[in-house]
């Protein structure tokens, strides 16, 4: 620890109706790994924005080496060395690595020549820094996601960021990368570079940060305290203000219960091959795999977007090819709660009557497709109220609901259409640990009356909290199943073995 | 060898290039006339006059955006610069610079309000379209000058080497020039970013606003042009010059691979979108086609290379996925 880089003091932000940020103090060590950490909606993204330029600061000030520093917009927070790798991607698609990393410095003025050869050989030494084996003349398109992000992080580097500022970066990394990212940061840490590491994952925060910060509905919880010593339980005890643990259910067991939907060396255009798995009626089933393993892919083929190519779908007994998702709800009973419920999921612009009701139009649309709001009120609001939706009428805007609630109403939709199969596709992603909560038992509940459920989800907690059976999916095959004995330690290491296959003794 | 053809088929211009040919060829071998001298004149006026409107808007389209006002902006430059011209005695040299001044001022009263308000440019520019328009019939009361002196006459009617005709030459200098500053300079690449992705040039310290008025700017200047060498070609200024513009504008940059979302453009992929759509055009008179029939042909043809542009992302997004 060797002086301050980046002080942040009394920094406050309000929107229209919020107060996002209240007094929150960070300092950032030189040639450190800090961890920002906090529940969605706890003001990370908003601090994330005052200091790099993106909002402007108003209530607080930020020292640089000492000084009293005003950033007007992203530029000047680059130019003072605060560079940033956002979640999202941020590259131009069609333009060649090096043009992406020198995206900022093309030319002096707008009419400048741009001098390819020159930004490709700049862009080369910072590739070469991070031991990215890449051309710099390569359409960054053609490039996989981990590869992209290194690129984004050597265009930070590339603009002399001394302290840079990584929004979820393992969110999209398999293992592999991510300890490959991990080794790359501390290298870059011993040349002196502060690093502010954003992730949910908190064993990663764990292994590689030196301090931590933590933000709590706006407020510190903790200010740039050294990581040592801390543990797990302590970072989510600070997050949420108490331990996470597994709640102390039942282990259920519903193998005896008839067979609601079964796959018979079941194979899929997306490349998915001889998968097998049973679900019982009231059964909540499992499905656990890294991102990038074909789980979202494989709910996407049971429920029609994509073909089967081999092998037998069977629900209720009765064989089942099913061509589209109508036919798939309709004549199935069998739907899909999608993980972005932003994109695939909900009209964020419509009622919560109307993105509800979605699924049972067709089955309520009279002469000539004439819809009558009551019909659609009278199924939708069971549901609505089953799931303790809140809202202040069904006329709400979705989008301006909570992220738990929304999740809720995409639930309910399928409720209201009465599947009896539902796909649940990371119930929980952007959606705070204390709806999480709610919604873990929500899942449980619809299990017990009967809904049989397929859960995907990374998050290992949820899997262990909600699951009967795990089935595990490494590459687009199944790997193995496990019955869940809700014991942590055991089942996650089961989980982790069957992943790995055979490097499971090295484990 | 095949990789090659492998690699020219993928390009932007492959498809229009080839199908150039081939119309060539066949309709050559058909309508020996249609290779004359005189026709290929006609045909090239008319592929210079479309590729200086075609790149006025593929220049917008390469931001991302739509102009729906290009053909309004022409029209008002092409009445303003026969009526200095007939009314104000104005020379000529002085009455293009002044032309072109209008519509790059059009431009970029476009470009600031669109980057001010963050309004999308479709509606801006559906408004400054009625604007132009109502400005061209307030001034002209629906009636053409006809006073346009007689350089400016033979310059739109004569030619400057064997069958090339004059208007060929403003038209090469303004594609060169685009496709330079698309793919050398700062300000061509900055456009092409914020097409690509306007959050992360934002991020990149790249002038969103900046960028937009330059690029409204071009396409103003770019539109002033088209309605200059219009009014050359025609001898008169005509008020309803560029009220036909718009289908072709967009047409064009279509057929030539352009990425409606923004992003990606071919300045050789648009001029030879110009030349199918003019060849199509020309070989229907030829044959006495209904002239109706060419906006039927044209929707037709946008349609085609939507899809065949559609058709080439997926396969792209196929490999890449199988790559991965």
């Amino acid at each position: 620890m060797s002086g301050v880089v980046l002080q942040a003091r009394a920094i406050g932000k309000s929107f229209p109706g919020v107060r996002a940020l209240d007094k929150v103090d960070l300092t950032l060590a030189k040639g450190s790994i800090h961890a920002l950490l906090g529940e969605n909606g706890a003001g990370k993204s908003t601090l994330i924005k005052l200091l790099t330029g993106v909002h402007r600061l108003e209530e607080g000030e930020l020292l640089l080496d000492g000084k009293p520093v005003q950033f007007d917009d992203p530029h000047a927070a680059i130019a003072a060395g605060i560079g940033v790798v956002h979640q999202e991607r941020n590259l131009i698609p069609r333009f060649s690595v090096a043009e992406n990393i020198m995206l900022e410095r093309l030319g002096p003025s707008v009419l400048s020549r741009v001098d390819q050869g020159a930004l490709q050989a700049e862009a080369k030494r910072w590739l070469d820094l991070l031991e990215l084996d890449v051309d710099p003349a390569t359409s960054v398109m053609r490039l996989s996601a981990a590869k992209m992000q290194l690129v984004e992080i050597a265009k930070a580097l590339s603009l002399r960021s001394r302290v840079l500022l990584m929004d979820e970066p393992t969110a999209s990394l398999t293992p592999h990368e991510t300890e490959h990212l991990f080794t790359l940061l501390q290298r870059l840490k011993r040349d002196g570079v502060t690093i502010v590491f954003v992730s949910h994952k908190l064993e990663e925060v764990l292994q590689i940060c030196d301090s931590v910060t933590v933000l709590r509905d706006g407020r510190n919880a903790c200010q740039s305290q050294p990581m040592t010593g801390m543990g797990r339980q302590d970072l989510v005890r600070l997050m949420i203000g108490r331990a996470e643990q597994i709640p102390a259910w039942e282990a259920r067991d519903r193998t005896t219960a008839p067979v609601a939907l079964q796959l018979d060396k079941v194979s899929t255009s997306l490349g998915h091959r001889d998968i097998d798995l049973t679900l019982h009626r009231g059964e909540i089933l499992g499905l656990y795999g890294l991102v990038g393993a074909g789980r979202s892919e494989l709910a996407k083929c049971l429920i029609g977007l994509f073909p089967l190519t081999g092998g037998k779908v069977t629900i209720d007994g009765q064989p089942a090819a099913i061509g589209s998702v109508a036919e798939a709800l309709n004549r199935f009973g069998l739907g899909y709660v999608s993980e972005d419920r932003k994109q695939e999921g909900l009209v964020l612009a419509h009622s919560v009557l109307d993105n509800a009701g979605i699924a049972v139009w067709s089955k309520l649309a009279g002469f000539l497709g004439f819809l009558k709001n009551g019909q659609i009120r009278e199924r939708v609001l069971p549901a609505i109220e089953r799931l303790e939706v809140k809202t202040p009428s069904l006329a709400q805007q979705v989008g301006l609901l909570s992220g738990g609630n929304q999740q809720k109403v995409s639930v309910a939709k399928w409720l209201a259409a009465g599947v009896r199969i539902l796909i649940i596709d990371e119930p929980s992603v952007g959606i705070d640990i204390k709806t999480k909560a709610y919604l873990h038992e929500l899942i449980r509940t619809l299990a017990d009356g009967g809904t049989s459920i397929l859960l995907i989800t990374s998050d290992m907690p949820e899997m262990i909290t909600l699951a009967d059976r795990i089935a595990v999916m490494d590459g687009y095959r199944l790997t193995g199943t496990l019955v869940n004995d809700r014991d942590y330690r055991r089942m996650s290491q089961g989980i982790m073995n069957l992943i790995h296959g055979e490097e499971q003794d090295a484990a | 060898m095949q990789t090659m053809l492998g690699k020219a088929a993928n390009t932007d211009w492959f498809g229009p290039l080839a199908v150039v040919i081939v119309a060539v060829v066949v309709i050559g071998a058909i309508e020996p006339t249609f290779l004359s001298a005189f026709n290929i004149q006609v045909l090239l006026s008319a592929i210079a006059v479309n590729l200086v409107i075609a790149l006025a808007q593929m220049i917008i389209i390469a931001i991302g955006q739509m102009n729906l006002s290009v053909g309004a902006i022409g029209g008002l430059v092409a009445i303003a610069f026969a009526g200095m011209m007939e009314v104000w005695g104005v020379p000529a040299p002085l009455a293009l610079v002044l032309a072109l001044a209008i519509g790059l001022a059009g431009g970029l009263a476009n470009g600031f309000i669109v980057a001010k308000t963050g309004i999308s440019a479709f509606i801006i520019t559906l408004a400054s379209l009625s604007f132009f328009k109502g400005l061209n019939l307030g001034i002209t009361e629906a009636q053409p000058f006809y006073g346009v002196p007689d350089a400016v006459k033979a310059f739109g009617n004569t030619n400057m080497l064997g069958p090339i005709p004059w208007l060929v030459l403003p038209a090469a200098i303004a594609g060169l020039g685009i496709w330079y500053l698309l793919a050398k300079l700062r300000i061509g690449r900055q456009i092409l970013a914020v097409g690509g992705n306007p959050h992360a040039a934002e991020l990149s310290g790249i002038s969103i606003f900046q960028t937009t008025v330059w690029a409204h700017g071009l396409s103003g200047l770019l539109a002033a042009l088209g309605g200059v060498m219009v009014v050359a070609r025609l001898q008169i200024g005509q008020p309803s010059i560029g009220d036909d513009w718009l289908i072709l504008s967009f047409a064009a940059p279509v057929i030539g691979g352009a990425v409606l979302a923004g992003g990606h453009v071919s300045v050789a992929g648009t001029a030879l979108g110009v030349v199918v759509v003019a060849i199509i055009t020309q070989s229907l008179v030829l044959f006495h086609i209904d002239p109706f029939v060419v906006q039927v042909v044209l929707g037709a043809l946008i349609l085609w290379a939507v899809g065949i542009n559609r058709w080439r992302e997926v396969r792209v997004e196929r490999r890449l996925r199988g790559a991965s």
